[in-house]
């Protein structure tokens, strides 16, 4: 037997003895994965600052000895928990924002009670945001704050620039935020007045259940779910794997509900109208004209967003009378973008370097 | 020279999958994007909310009779407390409203806020 035969032999058997060992470890964490609870997410220490109804104000506890001076307000999405800012150690943009000496304050999300289905546009741009921001003001003691927004969250945080034009807002950062909604893609088809009574879903509804608003989000990808579980069952062994998947599967799980007349007005006004595209949005009495807006602005999105396509993210810097306007086009998907790999390695530094210069 | 060593069986399942996944996906959103299954997905959905409406009608009727709160009842009731509870905020909100923050005011979280970027962000990034 020559070396190089005797090397591949060796090679060979080293790698059935991985693919063994593999095995067993599947079955082992296997079952420890099927009897264990749900992934603990959200473990960066904060505080509530605030609460009031769905309205969750969270500080978190600065980890740098010196901070910059204004302090990050992030908006979550209507639809989701805010615990994908804060996914994991070591997978969290809070405490990635944290240690680079930002001082971080999260708007989270309650489910709405039925109580609070008449919850509007109205409510969420000129009470909850303006109500939180006066909360950081006073919390830090300065009068700038900047606000990030995710998804939904980036559009209510557009319209409160877009009302708010001489208010304290210092830079304003959208995370893949849609803004010509006749651009939403399958969300367009399905939501097509001809066909969909969004009045008979709230009134009948009330709160429009997280079922309903979960379906909607796994119909664009079907297979997503099935394909996730068949690689986790391949990647038992391996722990970080496990462990991220079973992070974001469970923040899928809890889609949050939505008040019935906020989805009422969001689908005549912005899906049905595209009024945020077009200049002709009024809330409060106030123009939400997106020209409006003056101060700093990024825009994030990511190439394959199947949720806030291309086309939908893309007239954003056109329309916002910003001087200083940036978009940033990453690889990725709607969440990989602010929390999977891409998010850790391109996104979140990128977003410190222009935050950090514009916060002193 | 070809490599003619043997591919990872797991390697092979993870294509396979990707693959598989995103030949369902382009295939389910062909056919979900279009107009009749649009239209027969919105039917289905005003169906089920016409029954729903319909049993929660005649459940109403029942309690009712039964000198019972219907759910809608229990809402109202909470409605006229998360109303008390707004109306508190805002009075509260008025009153902080009184003290203006300026900037200069010292920061409650104990650490000074004189952070600056390192020089490298200042050349990369230009704030116009």
């Amino acid at each position: 037997m020559t070396n190089s035969e005797a090397a591949g032999e060796d090679a060979l058997g080293a790698r059935m003895r991985g693919m063994v060992e593999r095995a067993i470890q599947r079955g082992v964490k296997g079952f420890q994965y099927a009897t264990s609870g749900p992934a603990k997410v959200g473990l960066t220490p904060k505080t509530t600052l605030y609460g009031r109804g769905t309205l969750q104000l969270y500080h978190y506890a600065p980890q740098s000895d010196e901070l910059y001076r204004v302090p990050v307000l992030m908006v979550m999405a209507t639809t989701n928990k805010a615990f994908v800012f804060d996914l994991l150690p070591g997978q969290s943009m809070v405490e990635f924002l944290l240690k680079r000496g930002f001082d971080v304050f999260v708007i989270d999300w309650n489910p709405p009670v039925p109580e609070e289905r008449g919850l509007t546009l109205e409510d969420y741009t000129q009470d909850f945001i303006p109500t939180c921001i006066r909360k950081v003001q006073q919390e830090t003691g300065q009068s700038d704050v900047s606000v990030i927004g995710y998804c939904m969250g980036g559009v209510l945080s557009l319209i409160y620039g877009a009302t708010h034009a001489d208010g304290p807002l210092k830079n304003l950062v959208c995370l893949t935020t849609p803004v010509d909604f006749s651009k939403m893609g399958l969300t367009t088809m399905w939501n097509d007045p001809r066909y969909f009574d969004v009045d008979q879903v709230a009134d009948t509804l009330g709160v429009v259940p997280a079922d309903f608003v979960r379906q909607m989000f796994e119909m664009q990808k079907p297979a997503q779910r099935l394909a996730g579980q068949l690689r986790v069952s391949e990647q038992m062994w391996n722990d970080e794997f496990v462990r991220s998947y079973r992070a974001f599967e469970r923040w899928g799980d809890e889609t949050l509900p939505l008040a019935g007349e906020y989805m009422r007005q969001t689908t005549k006004e912005l899906s049905w109208g595209n009024k945020l595209f077009t200049g002709e949005l009024v809330v409060g009495g106030r123009a939400a004209k997106l020209s409006n807006i003056n101060a700093p602005i990024l825009s994030v999105v990511a190439e394959h967003d199947h949720l806030a396509p291309r086309d939908a993210t893309k007239p954003l810097l056109d329309l916002v009378g910003s001087n200083d306007k940036e978009e940033i086009l990453l690889k990725g998907g709607h969440v990989s973008l602010i929390a999977g790999p891409n998010a850790i390695g391109r996104m979140w530094p990128r977003l410190e370097r222009w935050l950090a210069v514009r916060s002193t | 020279m070809a490599n003619d060593s043997p591919r990872d069986p797991a390697a092979v399942f993870r294509e396979f999958v990707t693959q598989w996944e995103r030949n369902i996906n382009t295939l389910a959103n062909q056919v979900m994007g279009t107009e009749s299954v649009s239209r027969l997905m919105q039917e289905g959905q005003r169906l089920q909310l016409a029954m729903q409406q319909a049993t929660s009608e005649a459940m109403g009727r029942r309690l009712a009779a039964m000198n019972m709160p219907t759910r809608d009842d229990v809402i109202r009731l909470a409605e006229k407390l998360a109303d008390v509870d707004r109306r508190l905020a805002r009075i509260e909100a008025s009153l902080e409203g009184d003290a203006t923050v300026v900037p200069d005011d010292p920061p409650r979280t104990g650490r000074p806020r004189t952070r600056q970027p390192p020089a490298e962000y200042l050349q990369q990034e230009k704030p116009r």
